[in-house]
Parts: C-alpha cells; sequence; structure tokens
C-alpha cells in the first residue's frame, strides 16, 4: 500500500471549505469571521514550523533534543491549561509543570519500553508524536477540572466552609469538590474511549491506516494509545487539581480569589 | 479573660467603618444573644472568630490564646459554627452525616447513636435520612446542620438565625437544648424572641449593651 501525498491544488480545496463557516458566520452574524481566518493562519503557521522543525529533530534523533521538544510541549501546555481555565500562572504555573513532566515523562517512557518494545526510548518518531497525542488529549480535561473546581468552590463555597466549621482538615473539605471535578474532567475522554470505531476513527489510527499500515496494527496501537491517554489524563487532572487545592488557597484555609483572572 | 474574648475589633466594607472598636468577653456557660440591625456585621464575627477570611482590626482570643493562622484548624475543631446558609450540600441526608462523621476531628468524639437520638429530639423522623437533602424544607435543614453541629461535641457554639425557619414549638426547644447545658458557651445571632427571653447577656450592635 502506499500514501498519497496531498497536492497544492488539493490543499487550496481544503481550504476552500473554510468558506462555509464563513458565509454561515457572516449570514448569521455570528462574528466568527475573524477569528476563523486567524485560527486557521495560526494553525497553518504553527504547523509549518513544527513540520520543518521535526524534519530536522527527526533527521537530527538525538535524544536530549527531543527531550528538550517534549518538555517546552509540557511547558506549553500547562500555560494553556492555567490560562484556559481562567487562573493567573503566578502560583501555579511551576508546580503544575513539574507535575506534568513527571507524568508525562514516566508514561510516554513506560509506553515505548514495555507497551512498543522500542530499543532507543527517545527515538524522535515515537517520543515526540505520542508524547504529543497524550499530552494534547489530556489538556482539555485538565482544563475541564481546573474549571470546574474553582468555579464550584467560588459558587459553593459555604459548602466548604460549613465542612471546616465542621472541624473538617481542608483536604476533607475539599474532597466532594475534587470528586465532582475529577468526574467532570474525565466524562469527554470516557465517552472517547466508549465510542471509538463505531461514533469515530481517531486521529492516530486513521493516520496509520493512511499512511499504509495494516489496520490491525493500527488498532493495537490505538487501544494501547487511549488505555496511556486515559492513565495520562486522569493522573493530570488530579495532580493539577492537587497543586490547586496546595497553591489556591491561604493559610486559613480560604480560596485565593486574586488567583482567578476574572475575580 | 473568658472562654472568648474579642478586643477592639473594627469592621468596614469598601471603606466603610460598620462596626467600631468592639469588645466582647465571654465566659464559659455564658449564653450571649447578639442583635442589631441588618448589614451590622453580627454574622461578621462569627465569620471572623472561624478565619472565613474577612479584613478586620483587632484581637480575638479563644481561651485566651490569639486566633490566627497557626492554631485557626485547632479553633474550628473545638467552635462548632452553625451559618444562616442551609445550603450545605448535595445528595442525600445520610451521606452528609456520614461525611461529617469521617472527619479525623469527628472520629472519635462522636458517635453514630446519638444521630437519630439528636433527630429525635429535634423532631425529625429517621426516614429523613434517606432524602436528598435539597428537597428538604428550609426548618429541616437548619435542624440537620443543628444535629450536626450537636453531635461534634464542642462546647462553644456560634448560631447564627439557626431558628429563622422554625415554628414557635421548635424555636423554644432548640435554644432549649442550647441554654440548658451549663457547660456550653453559645452566641446566638437572632431576631426571635425566644434566643432573647434566655439570654444571660445581650448584646445590642445598634448601639445599646443590656
Amino acid at each position: 500500500m502506499e500514501s498519497y501525498d496531498i497536492s497544492l491544488e488539493g490543499m487550496f480545496f481544503s481550504f476552500f471549505l473554510l468558506l462555509i463557516p464563513i458565509l454561515i458566520s457572516y449570514y448569521m452574524g455570528l462574528k466568527l469571521i475573524s477569528p476563523t481566518i486567524e485560527s486557521a493562519l495560526r494553525m497553518v503557521l504553527q504547523l509549518l514550523f513544527v513540520g520543518f522543525f521535526l524534519t530536522f529533530v527527526f533527521d537530527l534523533n538525538n535524544a536530549l533534543l527531543n527531550i528538550a521538544w517534549v518538555l517546552v510541549m509540557i511547558f506549553v501546555a500547562s500555560h494553556t491549561v492555567l490560562k484556559s481555565a481562567e487562573l493567573r500562572a503566578g502560583r501555579l504555573l511551576p508546580m503544575l509543570t513539574f507535575f506534568m513532566v513527571v507524568t508525562n515523562l514516566t508514561m510516554l517512557l513506560y509506553f515505548n519500553r514495555f507497551i512498543i518494545d522500542l530499543n532507543n526510548l527517545f527515538d524522535a518518531r515515537y517520543f515526540i508524536p505520542i508524547g504529543g497525542m497524550v499530552l494534547g488529549n489530556s489538556l482539555r480535561a485538565n482544563i475541564i477540572g481546573m474549571e470546574n473546581f474553582c468555579n464550584d468552590i467560588r459558587r459553593n463555597e459555604n459548602r466548604y466552609l460549613f465542612r471546616l466549621s465542621m472541624g473538617a482538615e481542608k483536604t476533607e473539605a475539599l474532597a466532594p469538590y475534587l470528586r465532582k471535578s475529577v468526574g467532570v474532567a474525565l466524562k469527554p475522554t470516557l465517552a472517547n474511549m466508549a465510542t471509538i470505531g463505531i461514533v469515530f476513527l481517531p486521529g492516530m489510527m486513521t493516520g496509520q491506516i493512511l499512511a499504509g499500515a495494516s489496520p490491525l496494527v493500527a488498532i493495537e496501537y490505538q487501544i494501547a494509545i487511549m488505555i496511556t491517554i486515559f492513565v495520562t489524563t486522569i493522573v493530570n487532572v488530579l495532580l493539577g487539581l492537587l497543586v490547586l487545592m496546595h497553591r489556591g488557597f491561604d493559610e486559613y484555609g480560604m480560596f485565593r480569589k486574586e488567583m482567578m483572572r476574572n475575580s | 479573660m473568658g472562654i472568648l474574648d474579642i478586643r477592639d475589633l473594627s469592621i468596614s466594607y469598601d471603606g466603610k467603618s460598620v462596626l467600631s472598636e468592639f469588645d466582647l468577653s465571654v465566659s464559659k456557660g455564658e449564653k450571649i444573644l447578639i442583635k442589631g440591625r441588618s448589614g451590622i456585621g453580627k454574622s461578621t464575627i462569627f465569620r471572623l472568630i472561624m478565619g472565613f477570611g474577612i479584613q478586620a482590626s483587632g484581637e480575638i482570643l479563644l481561651a485566651g490564646i490569639p486566633i490566627d493562622a497557626d492554631n485557626i484548624w485547632d479553633v474550628r475543631k473545638k467552635v462548632a459554627y452553625v451559618s444562616q446558609d442551609t445550603d450545605i450540600t448535595e445528595g442525600k441526608v445520610s451521606e452528609l452525616i456520614d461525611e461529617v462523621l469521617s472527619f479525623k476531628a469527628n472520629r472519635l468524639n462522636i458517635s453514630k447513636e446519638n444521630v437519630e437520638a439528636i433527630m429525635s429530639d429535634l423532631s425529625l423522623s429517621h426516614r429523613i435520612l434517606n432524602k436528598e437533602y435539597t428537597r428538604l424544607s428550609g426548618g429541616e435543614k437548619q435542624r440537620i446542620a443543628l444535629v450536626l453541629a450537636l453531635l461534634s461535641g464542642k462546647d462553644v457554639f456560634l448560631l447564627d438565625e439557626v431558628t429563622a425557619e422554625l415554628d414557635v414549638t421548635l424555636k423554644q426547644k432548640v435554644v432549649s437544648m442550647f441554654f440548658d447545658n451549663p457547660q456550653w458557651t453559645v452566641l446566638s445571632i437572632s431576631h426571635d424572641r425566644e434566643w432573647e427571653e434566655k439570654a444571660t447577656n445581650i448584646i445590642d450592635l445598634s448601639g445599646k449593651v443590656n
């Protein structure tokens, strides 16, 4: 089997499709024309950069450079989590980044060593794209978890104070918020896992099939990556919320509302 | 020196002073009613004692020790505070009780057998345990919060409008439960005359001290 490169003409037809959301936005007054064009341009520029950069990195295949690139990805991811959850980075970013580095690198090395049994654990062809997939998929859950936790605490502060009044320690009083936020955050990933293959064919599997791999090999990879994504997601979400519980409250156990951008 | 001392307490909201240089010394076993017009800072005093994030100047001491960040967690284990806001949980009443009983501070102090006895004292049927808390009436919610406060084994109580939604018979019952125990120190904010009739000291923050 061979894979087909997309020609310039093909790329033109791809961009041509963007006229549909632009026209919808125009006729419905959605004010989404500029954001659509801006996002599409950003996507093109970022992917062009990554495309050239990855070609260079793959050719070089230097373990240190590969690790450095994954670290950059994790740093950007943790920054994005905080920004999207409307949280100020100052108090949370260093600890969140640290935990995300530990979790993601551990899972990535486990995947490469025990699941696909690579000789070179830091092989750029696996280390970087799989790192990106795992990180990218757990990102949304992290954002949902943190956002839900902060909003819940602000909206239902009295429930937290009541528990403190009843002698609870901070972790005991926050346990209901933690449980709820982890549950809410994991819902999309669980739904993904439950409907995969029937409702949608995931990008990785589609990519492998398009690149000429047997669907059975693609399925093996997909199962392994989904499990890895799920495990990384739950650990990332949990650690992210623990960072919030540790750094997001003052010495009296009061939520630092000033930590939120919309406070 | 009392079990609870408030010295030179001043509270202001948005730059406007609502309470200025307030002093209060509460002896062990005393039953105090705090009253005054709305917004004068009655509930704020309780929130300050519990360390619930209010800006104020002055000093509050529990058993002679100034309350600060280092000991606030111990204060919360010694003082029971029931707020007027009864939105304290979602889920079943029994789950809330189990959760409160599971807190480390309560494991040794609270016996589960006491739950139904105290509920019965407050005219709550055991069937309420299986009900969703959010579906209870205002009066039932207040009584559940009181059951938990009474279960805690603490002997200093801060009660903020805890009988507002109860009928007269229940108001009298609740007041008697808290005021008839000579070991308990009780500070209550209320507009109900049942508290006023039995209080040993009435503090009117509007300016008059009885």
